[in-house]
């Protein structure tokens, strides 16, 4: 079975330390923690999980009557009629300032590049990868940040057609409703896979989104290069 | 406002078996004559009346059109459409309105279940209270009947006065018509009238003429005897109205393997995790140089 990861790490008070010291910088040792996402990007990262799943659990009745019975989450089709849009408004801000706190960590690098050929992930998902160059994002979660961001645009796009259609032309309208279906079940498939590596399959790494830590443990074993950064830094300032 | 007592032979975002057909009802028809239309209106009134619909503003177009398009609030409107062709000035009437076609691309395209419904008379019929105003049926209709209210934020459109027809009774605009060049019958009847008028219509010089219920959306309820057949565009017509091949397309495949789509990934991460499960780090490593 595999715990909740906020359950999991030191107690006590070094935790406290840790959380306090997380809510406004990152990339540092707290004991036997390492402190990997500050507040604020814990609290973005929630409101795009949230409006996604606004968006997703009130746009699913509309996509087909089969998962109609979602629309009694919010009070019927008609309300989901109505907050669909607005909460894709919500989902886009959101997710615009996502993109702004971490672009500049997503670059692609050579390492990264090997990562995400068809055997790399072969690779990654046997659990036979060998991490040693994979600093603070590996490349599958750099994938799926540029992956969100192009979906998000997507989504937005076709969004509005399909928001104010009397305004666009027959064939921008056609065109729009197939666009918001590949892109939202590509996005919706590939957030599957983004809960699943961030709970079941890698634990320790739910908490990072929700205390704001890992272990040290879980840091050399899914981003070594960050960890050897992170710790070698602190020894430079921290003898 | 559906009508109760007659059988609904399928309705918009339906699950398996919403169709009631049980009854083998006989398809009704509307037939409308432009060549004996002489534009008087009275079955515009007649609609307003009869549907109780609102007075809306109208806008002076430069011609005897009552307004540019029809509105949520008038759903039946002659065009009056001025031609020149082969050297000859054509003044042609035509009576606009839902089309009540046999294939309906509103209710393909409409994804709110039973607001739109086709009873097995074959009338389209619309439910207001299951609306949710999303215009996809602008989209699917080829005819671009259906029209939109903002104030009630649903589409509305021309119902056949289905509530008329269920008791026996002809629409409001056919019951309104001076010069007969409005009908309503049994299909085959109202076909067998059309085919007589286009006989009778080629031998006084109109040798195109045609009765239009176009075969790419099955035919139509409301079928219409052209003069000039082999143009229904200068009528305002679609040459050959099809419900949008996307429509078809997004609605049949591109849904289907969306689903199968997302139950993959999801099977996809159930299958892995029972296959190697969770990535732990092993006790004994101190290397940080990841698993082996």
């Amino acid at each position: 079975m595999t715990r909740i990861a906020l359950s999991d790490g030191p107690r006590g008070g070094m935790g406290d330390e840790a959380v306090a010291r997380a809510r406004s910088s990152d990339d540092f040792v707290v004991g036997e923690e390492i402190v990997r996402e500050r507040l604020s990007a814990r609290i973005v990262h929630w409101a795009v999980a949230l409006t996604f799943f606004v968006c997703l659990f009130t746009g699913l009745p509309i996509w087909t009557p089969y998962l109609g019975f979602l629309a009694n989450l919010f009070g019927g089709l008609h309300v989901c009629r109505l907050l669909h849009p607005w909460s894709g408004v919500a989902f886009v801000v959101a997710s615009v300032l996502m993109f702004a706190q971490w672009v500049s960590q997503m670059t692609l690098t050579r390492a990264d590049r090997e990562f995400l050929t068809p055997r790399g992930m072969v690779r990654y998902f046997g659990y036979r990868n060998d991490d040693r160059e994979v600093g603070k994002y590996n490349g599958g979660q750099k994938l799926l940040f540029w992956a969100a961001a192009a979906g998000t645009l997507g989504l937005l796009a076709s969004g509005l057609v399909m928001w104010f259609p009397l305004a666009f032309a027959q064939w921008l309208r056609e065109a729009s409703y197939l666009l918001h279906d590949v892109a939202f079940s590509l996005f919706f498939a590939m957030i599957i896979g983004h809960i699943y590596l961030g709970t079941a399959a890698e634990p320790g790494t739910f908490r990072s989104m929700v205390r704001g830590t890992v272990t040290t443990k879980w840091a050399r074993l899914h981003h070594p290069r960050w960890y050897r950064e992170v710790t070698s830094r602190q020894a430079k300032t921290e003898p | 406002m559906t009508a109760d007592g007659l059988e609904v032979r399928q309705s918009s975002a339906a699950v398996w078996g919403s169709s009631t057909e049980l009854r083998n009802l006989k398809v009704v028809s509307k037939y409308i004559d432009t060549s004996t239309c002489i534009g008087c209106k009275a079955c515009e009134v007649a609609c307003q009346e009869w549907n109780d619909l609102h007075v809306v503003p109208t806008l002076q177009v430069g011609t005897y059109q009552t307004m540019p398009d029809l509105d949520a609030n008038y759903w039946n409107l002659i065009k009056f459409r001025e031609v020149e062709a082969d050297g000859k000035f054509l003044w042609l009437l035509r009576k606009d309105g839902c089309m009540h076609c046999a294939d309906p691309g509103c209710l393909k395209a409409c994804p709110a279940p039973g607001a739109i419904v086709q009873y097995q008379n074959g009338i389209v019929d619309v439910n207001p209270e299951a609306c949710i105003g999303c215009k996809m049926c602008v989209t699917g209709c080829p005819f671009d009947v259906p029209k939109y209210s903002a104030a009630t934020d649903k589409m509305a459109k021309c119902t056949l006065c289905v509530d008329r027809v269920q008791v026996g009774l002809e629409p409001a605009c056919v019951k309104s018509c001076p010069t007969g060049c409005l009908q309503f019958g049994d299909k085959s009847d109202m076909v067998a009238l059309g085919n007589a008028r286009v006989a009778q219509l080629a031998k006084s010089g109109f040798a195109q003429a045609a009765l239009y219920d176009p075969p790419g959306v099955g035919g139509t309820t409301v079928i219409t005897v052209l003069a000039h057949g082999d143009h229904p565009e200068w009528y305002g017509l679609p040459k050959d109205p099809r419900v949008p091949g996307t429509v078809r397309f997004w609605k049949s495949v591109l849904r289907p393997l969306a689903a199968l789509t997302i139950a993959a990934s999801f099977f996809a991460m159930v299958g892995h995790y029972l296959s190697f499960g969770p990535k732990t780090p092993k006790d004994d490593e101190e290397t940080g140089a990841g698993p082996v």
